[in-house]
C-alpha cells in the first residue's frame, strides 16, 4: 500500500480538477492519498467550532481513499497551543508549518497534542539548523518529518527555490539520520505527482536510502494514519469494540455486595487499601481487563454470600 | 577486463489532459493517460531536453558524468515510450532529471509526467517489458472501451508479479535487474 498524505487543495481548487488529481494519483499507485486543507496564517482564536470544508467524493475503485488533513502554518506559539485539539477533532491527520525556529522547536517538543506531521516549506531560506535532539526528540514523541517532493517541482521554481530546497532536505535528512520521514507530495495539480518510483530514487539522490525511502512513502507513512485513527477510535487502551461484553444480570446486589465488602475491609487492617478497591467497584468499573484474579474472586464471594443473605 | 555497465531505463511519458483545443468529452482515463505524443519529438531533442535538465540540476559535474554514456535505445512517439542508456554508477542523475523534466522537450511541449517503469542491466529485459506492456495496455483499452471493468490492467500486472521482489537484486553479473515500486502495481 502507498500512501500520499498531503494533495494540496484550497476552496478555489474547482471540484472536477480535484477529482482528475486524484484518479491520477490511483492509477500511478497511491491507495491512499490525505487532502490537505493548508489553513492561512490568522488562526481563528474565537472559541468557533470548526468544520472541515474539504470535500467529500463518493468513493469508486478509480479513486484512492482519501482522508483529510490540516496543515497549520505557525509562527507564534503562544496563540495556537489550545486549538490544537479541536483541529485534531475536525480532520483526520493534523499537521504543522513551523515558519520560525521557536514555533520548530514548540511543535517539535511542547505541544499540548501532538501532530501527527511536521512540515516545513522547505523552497524558503529555513535561517536555522535543524538539530539531532530536537528532531529526534519529536520523532520519539510521535511526530513525523514529512517532505513534500512537488515543492520543488514545476515550472515556477527557479534555481534559488530548488537550490533551498534540496539544502534543506538534506538538513532534515542528516539530523534525523532517515528516521521518521514521511515523504509526499504537495501537489497542486495532476502535473505535481510523480509515480513512486520516480519518489523514491528523487529522495535517493537526496541521501535518504531507497530501503527508507520505500518505508517513507508506504509503512511508514501507514503508520501514522493508523496511529491517528486509532488515537481517534479508541479509549483507554480499547481499540476497537467488536462484541461488547453483557451487563451482568445482577447490578443492585452487586453495588449491595461492593457496600458490605467496604464496610468489612473497613474494620480490618488494610482499612485504606481495599476500601480504594471497594470505591472502584462501585463506580462501575465494567471493564474486567483491569480488575486482578483475586479481585473477581472477591467480586463472585461477595456475590454470592450477598444473593445467600438476601 | 573491465566492462562498462550500464542501466536500461524504460519511460513512459504520461498526460494528464487533452490537447490544448481539444474538447474534454468522456475520454477513459487509460486512454487519456497514455496519449501518443506528437511526431515532432525526435531522439536529439529527448537527449537534448535531459542534458539541459541535468546540467541545471547537477551542474557540469553530472553533465559530464553521464554525458558520454546517454544514449536513446528507442524512442515510440505513438506509444509515447522510450528507452534510455545510462551509465550505471550515476544512472540515478539521469533518472532524477527526468522526474523534474514538466514537458515533452520540443517547442511548445505539452505538460507531461515522465515515469521510469522499469531499470535493467541488460536491453533485452526492457524490451520484454516494453512488449509486455503495451500488449496489456491495448487489452485494458479494449475492455474499457467495450464498457467491462475497468481495472483489467491493474488485475492482470499485479497476477503477475505476485512474486517479484522490490528490492534490487546483487549485481554480480550483467545481467543485474533492479525491480521498480510500481512496476507490480500500475
Amino acid at each position: 500500500m502507498l500512501y500520499d498524505l498531503n494533495i494540496a487543495w484550497s476552496p478555489s481548487t474547482p471540484l472536477a480538477e480535484l477529482e482528475r488529481t486524484l484518479k491520477f494519483a490511483k492509477s500511478l499507485g497511491y491507495d491512499v492519498v490525505a487532502l490537505t486543507h493548508a489553513i492561512p496564517l490568522p488562526i481563528p482564536t474565537t472559541p468557533s467550532s470548526i468544520v472541515s470544508p474539504l470535500p467529500t467524493l463518493a468513493p469508486s475503485p478509480l479513486l484512492p481513499t482519501i482522508l483529510r488533513r490540516a496543515t497549520l502554518t505557525i509562527t507564534d506559539p503562544a496563540t495556537t497551543n489550545y486549538r490544537l485539539p479541536d483541529f485534531a477533532r475536525a480532520y483526520d491527520l493534523l499537521a504543522l508549518r513551523p515558519a520560525n525556529d521557536k514555533a520548530f522547536s514548540w511543535a517539535c517538543l511542547s505541544t499540548t497534542e501532538i501532530p501527527a506531521l511536521i512540515s516545513l516549506d522547505m523552497t524558503a531560506f529555513l535561517g536555522w539548523h535543524i538539530h539531532h535532539r530536537t528532531a529526534m526528540a519529536a520523532v520519539h514523541r510521535g511526530s513525523r518529518f514529512e517532505i513534500c517532493y512537488s515543492q520543488a517541482l514545476g515550472s515556477h521554481v527557479d534555481a534559488r527555490m530548488r537550490a533551498n530546497f534540496i539544502g534543506n532536505v538534506m538538513g532534515l535528512l542528516r539530523a534525523t539520520k532517515g528516521r521518521g520521514v514521511v515523504v509526499s507530495s504537495e501537489a497542486r495539480s495532476a502535473l505535481g505527482l510523480r509515480g513512486p518510483a520516480d519518489v523514491v530514487n528523487l529522495m535517493a539522490v537526496w541521501g535518504l536510502g531507497p530501503e527508507k525511502g520505500t518505508e517513507a512513502i508506504g509503512t511508514g507513512a501507514r503508520a501514522v494514519v493508523v496511529n491517528e485513527g486509532i488515537r481517534r477510535r479508541g479509549f483507554r487502551g480499547v481499540v476497537d469494540i467488536v462484541k461488547p461484553a453483557e451487563a451482568p444480570p445482577v447490578s443492585e446486589e452487586d453495588t449491595a455486595a461492593a457496600e458490605k465488602g467496604k464496610a468489612e475491609k473497613a474494620a480490618s487492617g488494610k482499612a485504606r487499601k481495599k476500601a480504594g478497591q471497594g470505591q472502584k467497584r462501585k463506580n462501575g468499573d465494567e471493564n474486567q481487563g483491569t480488575i486482578s484474579k483475586r479481585q473477581a474472586k472477591k467480586l463472585r464471594g461477595d456475590a454470592i454470600k450477598g444473593a445467600a443473605d438476601g | 577486463m573491465v566492462r562498462l555497465k550500464d542501466r536500461y531505463l524504460l519511460v513512459h511519458i504520461i498526460y494528464t489532459d487533452v490537447p490544448a483545443g481539444q474538447a474534454k468529452d468522456s475520454v477513459p482515463d487509460l486512454l487519456l493517460y497514455n496519449q501518443p505524443t506528437t511526431g515532432e519529438l525526435k531522439p536529439q531533442h529527448l537527449l537534448k531536453g535531459i542534458r539541459s535538465e541535468v546540467a541545471s540540476l547537477f551542474g557540469d559535474c553530472g553533465s559530464g558524468a553521464i554525458d558520454r554514456s546517454l544514449q536513446v535505445k528507442y524512442l515510440s512517439p505513438a506509444t509515447s515510450t522510450f528507452i534510455l542508456r545510462v551509465s550505471r554508477d550515476h544512472h540515478r542523475l539521469a533518472w532524477a532529471a527526468l522526474s523534474f523534466m514538466d514537458r515533452v522537450p520540443v517547442r511548445n511541449g505539452r505538460p507531461c509526467v515522465f515515469r521510469v517503469v522499469r531499470v535493467s542491466g541488460t536491453i533485452r529485459k526492457v524490451e520484454e517489458e516494453a512488449i509486455r506492456r503495451a500488449k496489456l495496455l491495448v487489452l485494458s483499452a479494449k475492455q474499457e472501451m467495450s464498457g467491462k471493468s475497468s481495472d483489467a490492467l491493474g488485475a492482470l500486472l499485479r497476477g503477475k508479479d505476485q512474486g517479484r521482489s522490490l528490492t534490487t537484486a546483487a549485481d554480480q553479473d550483467d545481467d543485474s535487474e533492479m525491480e521498480d515500486v510500481d512496476a507490480s502495481r500500475d
